[in-house]
């Protein structure tokens, strides 16, 4: 493993933290899931190691001198053995015919298989002098096949009774050259078996070693993508670009397990791993500080320089220092992380975060890994320990990035909410506004109109009035009084009718019942009138309505008077089922026959029949010689209580 | 009855209200006015025992000149003769001391019929008028209308205007009550001088409100 130092971090719960999500219990399902197969290989069907081998360095263009070859111990690793030499090398080892071999000679079909978990580089294999496999290219640039476990099918075919050679030849680099000890040159120990077994064993080493980081490193990308797009357009959340860009730029770092076919060589590979470092660093220093809420503006200029700063001094360097000065640059990092993973968790804490240990939990586990790679460069650790290493910072992003994008999710919710709860409270304070104007402006019109229609009303009186007042008192005939103080009335009326607010119909029973029984009794005729009590009568009555029931009332006394010739009259209002009815009796002569044709003419029945429709009722009369004439008057209440 | 004021502005209703007041009161001196200048000119250096003032006049209200006489002439009854039927024309004659109203389009008979009244001490009063002389009351005793002169109605004043109010003629609250037709007469009398007195009250006050006693 490569990579030394990274970063790791882990941040933890912003200030707006809400609850605990269910990450750390997820994270810890999936570690379980990880840890399982790697019990799983127990039931070990019978296989060969093969940990003894010959070593012989090649020289290009030099046929191979066996006789110079060392004995070696496999796993053979460069950085210790032979620190300084790269190049290609040859193992020659002794394979011993498997026993079926030997029961079925020849004619053996079994197949049977090669496994090895590390060559360094790239690796090709020879059986008897002839090549069974070739695992990459070994010329420049030269195939990266360091992580990768290798398979090889081996046919009973090739194999000889009487014993074995196999080849392996390897080209790798020096420590000094590459920026982890894991992408030195070596060879592990061989395992030789039937092909299923040692391909199953393969497969299991494959996928830590190769299929997980793969996935990891899709994911990651993916996710990482998403989120950098995500921070990039809500600056207010600049933290969520910065992760993405660390689980971008981690999954470029884990493309280093899988990616053996680069384009470039050995050396511009280092340095871009190396440079991606720096650039590790900076999304990680830099979502720390802004997650804390924390923003340093001089690391904005800083943390950019770096990146360009490492790869430069590196690039400085001769290709033989690449080892310690990558070192050197992973432990000043490596320093950096650690001093924003420790600020940000004292920040969390002042703040009370209840994503504190969430993610203090989660900066451990990426610490530990870090301490473990760390450690692989000192020591040869089990490949099992250091896949985990690998893997386990990859996850923990991965809930980290759930659980920001879950946040980030929440924190839309409650804007999109308050923003709903904003307009509606917009619109409703709009529609209070326009209430407000419209009445406002129907106030306004009202008082125009208002003034307006006293105007009108005053002119009316003073001119108008004036001269038929002048009529009805100088006027030498009774008839033509009559008109004009009738003419007046009306003019009255409807002025009233013009300007008059809504009268209460409790109101408006006084006024009728003085009017009409001090008429009667002027003129002798006795009367008696019933309506309903104050609290029966709540409704008002438009002005116009009050108008026209007063002058159909005063048009049925003046007939009564005039023309009944009845000693009696009883008027009886009600209120029915939202009608007011008015019921005008008499014991008078009633309306004689021949009237009925012309009944208008004296006694105004149509015009009091128009004026009750006009408001929507309607005025029957009924009447007969001898026993006098009923009027009943029907007015729809509501439509007058809402009239205005 | 020897001094009459006659306010009025158009000519021929002068003549005809001077000779229907000349056929209630034969012995009357009338002086005739047909501008409030006049009017007001009048009260000053004269003594009416009955003044009949019209409302709209062309330069100003007959409701200064009523103001005027309950001023001057305390004792001097005011009878608005007007054309406006409505309350919102009358009221503040009233409350500026009218005794009474007369509309002036009613038969000659009826006028003089009212006249008669008014001059023997029967007032007439309208349901309207009444509501609106409960609801002035009702507005005077709330309590913010506080640092007035108590000027209240009694309860059978009270009683006679709710009953005015609901369309009851007076001799029919007469009956109802059990009083004589001089005794409600005399109570609407005094519902017209509480009016006129409390009005004039709550208009010093608002006056010394405006800061018009100060200096």
């Amino acid at each position: 493993m490569p990579l030394p130092a990274r970063p790791d971090r882990p941040p933890a719960g912003p200030p707006h933290a809400r609850r605990h999500a269910p990450w750390p219990a997820l994270l810890a399902v999936l570690l379980l899931a990880l840890l399982t197969p790697l019990a799983g290989s127990a039931w070990a069907a019978p296989v060969q190691w093969l940990t003894q081998a010959r070593m012989l360095p090649l020289q290009p263009g030099q046929a191979a001198d066996w006789s110079r070859a060392q004995p070696v111990q496999l796993p053979d690793d460069w950085a210790t053995s032979r620190p300084a030499q790269q190049g290609l090398v040859a193992y020659r080892l002794a394979l011993p015919a498997p026993v079926p071999a030997a029961v079925h000679g020849a004619g053996d079909s079994t197949l049977y298989g090669l496994s090895i978990e590390r060559a360094c580089s790239v690796v090709a294999v020879w059986l008897n002098g002839q090549m069974i496999h070739e695992g990459g290219r070994f010329d420049e640039p030269v195939s990266r096949h360091c992580h990768r476990p290798q398979l090889v099918a081996v046919p009973a075919a090739l194999l000889r009774p009487e014993g074995n050679v196999l080849e392996l030849r390897i080209r790798g680099y020096a420590l000094a050259e590459v920026s982890s000890r894991q992408r030195a040159g070596g060879l592990s120990a061989v395992e030789f078996g039937r092909y299923e077994t040692v391909a199953a064993r393969h497969a299991r080493q494959l996928l830590f070693a190769i299929r997980l980081p793969e996935v990891m490193s899709g994911a990651l990308l993916l996710m990482g993508s998403f989120m950098f797009v995500l921070g990039w357009f809500n600056r207010a959340q600049s933290y969520l670009a910065y992760f993405g860009a660390l689980m971008v730029g981690w999954s470029l770092l884990l493309a280093r397990l899988w990616a053996g076919d680069l384009p470039v060589g050995n050396r511009s590979a280092e340095l871009a791993l190396a440079a991606l470092m720096a650039f590790i660093t900076l999304a990680t220093v830099q979502f720390l500080m802004r997650y804390a809420g924390h923003r340093l503006r001089w690391l904005d200029v800083a943390l950019p320089a770096q990146c360009l700063l490492m790869p430069a001094t590196l690039l400085a360097l001769e290709p033989q220092r690449l080892y310690l000065a990558s070192g050197a640059w992973y432990i000043a990092l490596s320093a950096q992380v650690l001093a924003a993973a420790v600020l940000y968790l004292l920040q969390a804490r002042r703040q009370r975060s209840r994503q504190l240990w969430p993610m203090a939990t989660l900066l451990g586990v990426v610490a530990l890994s870090l301490v473990v790679e760390l450690i692989a460069q000192g020591w040869r650790l089990h490949s099992q320990v250091l896949h985990v290493a690998q893997l386990l910072p990859a996850l923990g992003f991965l809930a980290l990035g759930l659980r920001l994008v879950q946040q980030y999710g929440r924190a839309l919710q409650t804007a999109e909410q308050t923003r709903a709860e904003l307009e509606v409270r917009i619109r409703e304070a709009t529609a209070q506004i326009e209430r407000n104007f419209a009445q406002l402006s129907e106030l306004k019109v009202e008082q125009v109109t208002e003034r307006e229609r006293k105007r009108i009303a005053a002119d009316l009186h003073d001119d108008l009035g004036a001269k038929l007042l002048t009529i009805v008192h100088t006027s030498d005939s009774e008839r033509i009084s009559t008109l004009a103080r009738e003419a007046l009335e009306e003019m009255r009326l409807s002025v009233r009718g013009l300007t008059g607010k809504p009268v209460k119909l409790i109101d408006a029973l006084g006024d009728w019942r003085a009017e009409v029984v001090s008429r009667l009794q002027q003129s002798g005729v006795q009367s008696e009138w019933s309506a309903p009590s104050d609290d029966e009568v709540p409704q008002t009555l438009s002005s116009r309505a009050y108008v026209q029931t007063t002058r159909i009332l005063r048009e049925a006394v003046s007939n009564i008077i005039k023309h009944s010739g009845a000693s009696q009259c009883t008027v009886r209002c009600t209120i029915d089922n939202g009608d007011f009815q008015l019921v005008v009796q008499d014991n008078g002569k009633g309306i004689p026959t021949e009237l009925d044709g012309r009944l208008d003419k004296g006694h105004g029945m149509a015009s009091m029949k128009g004026r009750a429709k006009q408001l929507q009722g309607q005025c029957l009369v009924e009447s007969g010689p001898g026993y006098g004439t009923v009027i009943r008057l029907t007015l729809p209440l509501e439509q007058h209580t809402m009239a205005r | 009855m020897n001094n009459i004021l006659l306010l009025e502005d158009l000519p021929e209703i002068r003549a005809w209200l001077k000779s229907l007041v000349m056929q209630v009161f034969p012995h009357a001196r009338i002086t005739e006015c047909s501008r409030v200048q006049d009017a007001l000119l009048q009260v000053q250096s004269l003594r009416f025992d009955l003044a009949l003032c019209d409302l709209g006049l062309p330069d100003g209200s007959g409701t200064d000149v009523v103001a005027k006489l309950r001023d001057v002439q305390p004792e001097a009854q005011c009878v608005v003769v007007t054309i406006h039927d409505d309350d919102e024309h009358l009221f503040p004659a009233l409350q500026a001391g009218a005794y009474g109203y007369i509309l002036k389009e009613q038969s000659r008979e009826l006028i003089t019929e009212q006249l008669q009244r008014i001059s023997q001490g029967e007032p007439p009063l309208s349901p309207s008028i009444a509501r609106k002389v409960i609801k002035y009351f009702a507005n005077q005793n709330l309590p913010q209308a506080n640092a007035m002169p108590a000027v209240a109605l009694t309860e059978r004043e009270s009683e006679v205007l709710l009953r005015v109010a609901k369309g009851f003629t007076l001799p029919e609250i007469g009956v109802q009550l059990g009083l004589s037709r001089h005794t409600i007469a005399d109570y609407v009398k005094q519902i017209y001088r509480k009016l006129n007195v409390s009005s004039r009250a709550e208009a010093a006050l608002e006056a010394q409100r405006l800061g018009l006693f100060r200096r």
